[in-house]
């Protein structure tokens, strides 16, 4: 079976807590001219708890975006791996988070082959109705770094070898 | 001399956005003195962001307010304003808003009963927990609440704030291909709900009569999901129109939730509440799945309301199949309205009970004020009057951890908005002591 890059973002409609959302959005306009049909999937998904690992096969590869308050200074981001989000379980802002829901799929022998979350810190303050001034501009950060890992370990060695066995 | 003792928990896994408790507690020689559940409610932000908006928004904004449950907010919506308006969206319509709510309930009730209450009654910390003794219970739970999911998309577009219903009915029909691969899925799947009560039914849940008043709406013929009158145990019999003449909601001041009472009193909404009401009107196989069990109907004790929902598991699975049996593709997929100025009131069964709405539009179709009584606000009143007695006969001089976790678990029952998190009390304890 082709090897599958879901991209995940999680959030809902409030504030900062939808980043996961908008991070996700902004990779659909950038990976739209260099994507292969079929092999990157993008998905907006409303605190989808247990459900999340109903979103992936174990054969795929999965990048989760989510919003976190873990009480560093928003707009900070970090990248976990699966590893990182089992031992420290990072507030992320969904009750039952991510790291819950990889426990969930480690338990049932459901773990995607490889997976890793971007979190961003919101602004708990902030009541607008859009992302918050410190969000919006680390924005642009996070997806390019979410860009970056993509072209790095997923578009240009999985598709190269792929193109090499046709 | 009086002796003061404040011990604030917090528990460290954060509550989800649409909803946090806390729970407080001021108890004077192991008395409960005062019971305060704070829960923040979204609806009330949205009574006022709908203000100004054109009737045609309503029902994508109101989606917002709730990610468990969009179609109910949906579907109060749309009942409301088209009874202002005259519409009459016919038999198709009708049916599609059915089985639209039976997606809802799928996946609502099947989230809730594994991951919230299952996992309390089999000494699991969590689902996670629990899915290392009973992983096929855990992976039947999450294939039904997906199958729910498919529902909603099916007519919704989408399974997250669903974009697909409209005033005058949905925006676009589902392709006849469509409709049968999901009725096939669905009756594949329908033995596995169906071993979902008995499994319930089997579970050792605690006895805990309780006195209480229980409100639902009553249809002449169905199960009730999108329409029928305002019932009680107690003989309550109205139309939806006329619930504020009998319901009355009050803010607390320790609340952002405003507490609903009916004549002054506390009642319950939702399965438990619909079931006793409505066990008459249940399909006939699902009745005879009904009396099979051990747990029987009505019931007053509030822990027989895992059973309940895995028996309106199976009236959804069983109605969205009939109705899928029976699916055409309409010639037009909603009606025409006419804004006309007045008030629409509205009212269906969200997962956790009556949703009640009201709409005061103006000749243009502007909203000029809107009214959201959703079903855990109504049943706070009921929630605190469960706490105190249920944490009173446990006993206040248990540890902090014993009277959360039970208070948790009764409050569990009643799947208010902020059991969606796992763990969700934030309790705090203020002792006085007589030394």
């Amino acid at each position: 079976m082709a090897d599958r890059l879901h991209i995940i973002g999680v959030g809902s409609p409030y504030g900062d807590d939808r980043l996961g959302w908008v991070a996700a959005e902004r990779l659909r306009d950038c990976l739209r001219l260099n994507a292969e049909p079929g092999r990157i999937a993008i998905s907006i998904l409303d605190r989808p708890g247990a459900m999340l690992l109903t979103q992936w096969n174990e054969t795929d590869e999965v990048i989760v975006i989510d919003a976190m308050r873990s009480g560093a200074a928003p707009g900070t981001w970090r990248r976990l791996a699966v590893e990182d989000l089992a031992s420290s379980h990072p507030a992320t802002s969904h009750g039952f988070g991510v790291a819950g829901a990889l426990e969930l799929a480690r338990e049932l022998g459901n773990l995607p082959r490889r997976l890793c979350v971007y979190v961003m810190e919101i602004d708990a303050s902030w009541s607008g109705s859009g992302l918050s001034p410190a969000v919006t501009d680390a924005m642009s950060v996070l997806v390019h770094e979410v860009e970056a890992e993509i072209a790095r370990r997923f578009i240009l060695s999985p598709l190269t070898r792929m193109t090499g066995t046709a | 001399m009086t002796e003061k003792r404040e011990i604030p928990i917090h528990v460290p896994v954060l509550a989800r956005v649409e909803g946090e408790g806390t729970l407080e507690l001021r108890v004077r020689d192991g008395t409960i003195e005062e019971l305060r559940l704070r829960i923040f409610e979204p609806p009330r932000m949205f009574e006022k962001l709908l203000e100004g908006r054109d009737y045609a928004e309503v029902p994508d904004m109101v989606a917002r307010i709730c990610g468990i449950c969009p179609v109910a907010y949906q579907m109060s919506a749309v009942h409301a304003i088209e009874s202002l308006f005259g519409a009459q969206p016919g038999p198709w319509v009708r049916d599609m808003r059915r089985l639209f709510y039976c997606g809802e309930w799928i996946q609502s009730h099947s989230l809730h009963i594994h991951m919230l209450a299952a996992p309390d009654f089999l000494g699991s910390a969590s689902i996670v927990e629990m899915a290392r003794g009973h992983a096929a219970e855990v992976r039947r739970g999450l294939k039904l609440q997906a199958l729910g999911n498919d529902i909603i998309r099916l007519l919704g577009a989408r399974s997250v704030h669903p974009v697909g219903a409209r005033v005058g009915g949905f925006h676009r029909a589902p392709a006849r291909a469509q409709a049968d691969a999901l009725r096939e899925k669905l009756a594949a799947a329908l033995p596995e709900a169906e071993a979902l009560v008995r499994w319930t039914a089997a579970l050792d849940l605690p006895a805990d009569e309780q006195d209480f008043t229980a409100v639902s709406l009553r249809h002449p013929r169905e199960y009730p999901m999108n329409e029928g009158r305002l019932v009680s145990s107690r003989g309550l019999d109205i139309a939806v129109s006329e619930f504020e003449s009998r319901f009355v909601e009050h803010q607390e001041a320790h609340s952002t939730a405003l507490h609903s009472l009916l004549d002054g009193q506390p009642y319950l909404v939702g399965p438990l509440a619909r079931l006793n009401l409505n066990f008459d009107r249940l399909p006939s196989p699902v009745r005879t799945l009904a009396d099979s069990l051990d747990v029987k109907f009505p019931s007053r004790n509030m822990y027989h309301s895992i059973v309940a929902r895995a028996l309106e598991i199976v009236v959804a699975m069983r109605e969205a199949i009939r109705i899928l049996e029976a699916y055409e593709e309409p010639v037009s997929a909603y009606v025409g309205v006419s804004p006309r100025a007045g008030a629409g009131y509205g009212c269906t069964e969200a997962p956790r009970g009556i949703l009640w709405q009201r709409y005061d539009i103006d000749a243009t179709g502007k909203i000029a004020a809107a009214r959201i009584v959703p079903p855990t606000s109504q049943n706070q009143a009921r929630m605190e009057a469960d706490l105190r007695s249920s944490l009173q006969s446990l006993g206040t001089q248990q540890g902090e951890a014993a009277l959360r976790r039970r208070g948790e678990r009764v409050i569990r029952n009643y799947d208010p908005c902020i059991s969606c998190a796992t763990h969700f009390l934030d309790l705090r304890v203020r002792e006085l002591k007589h030394g």
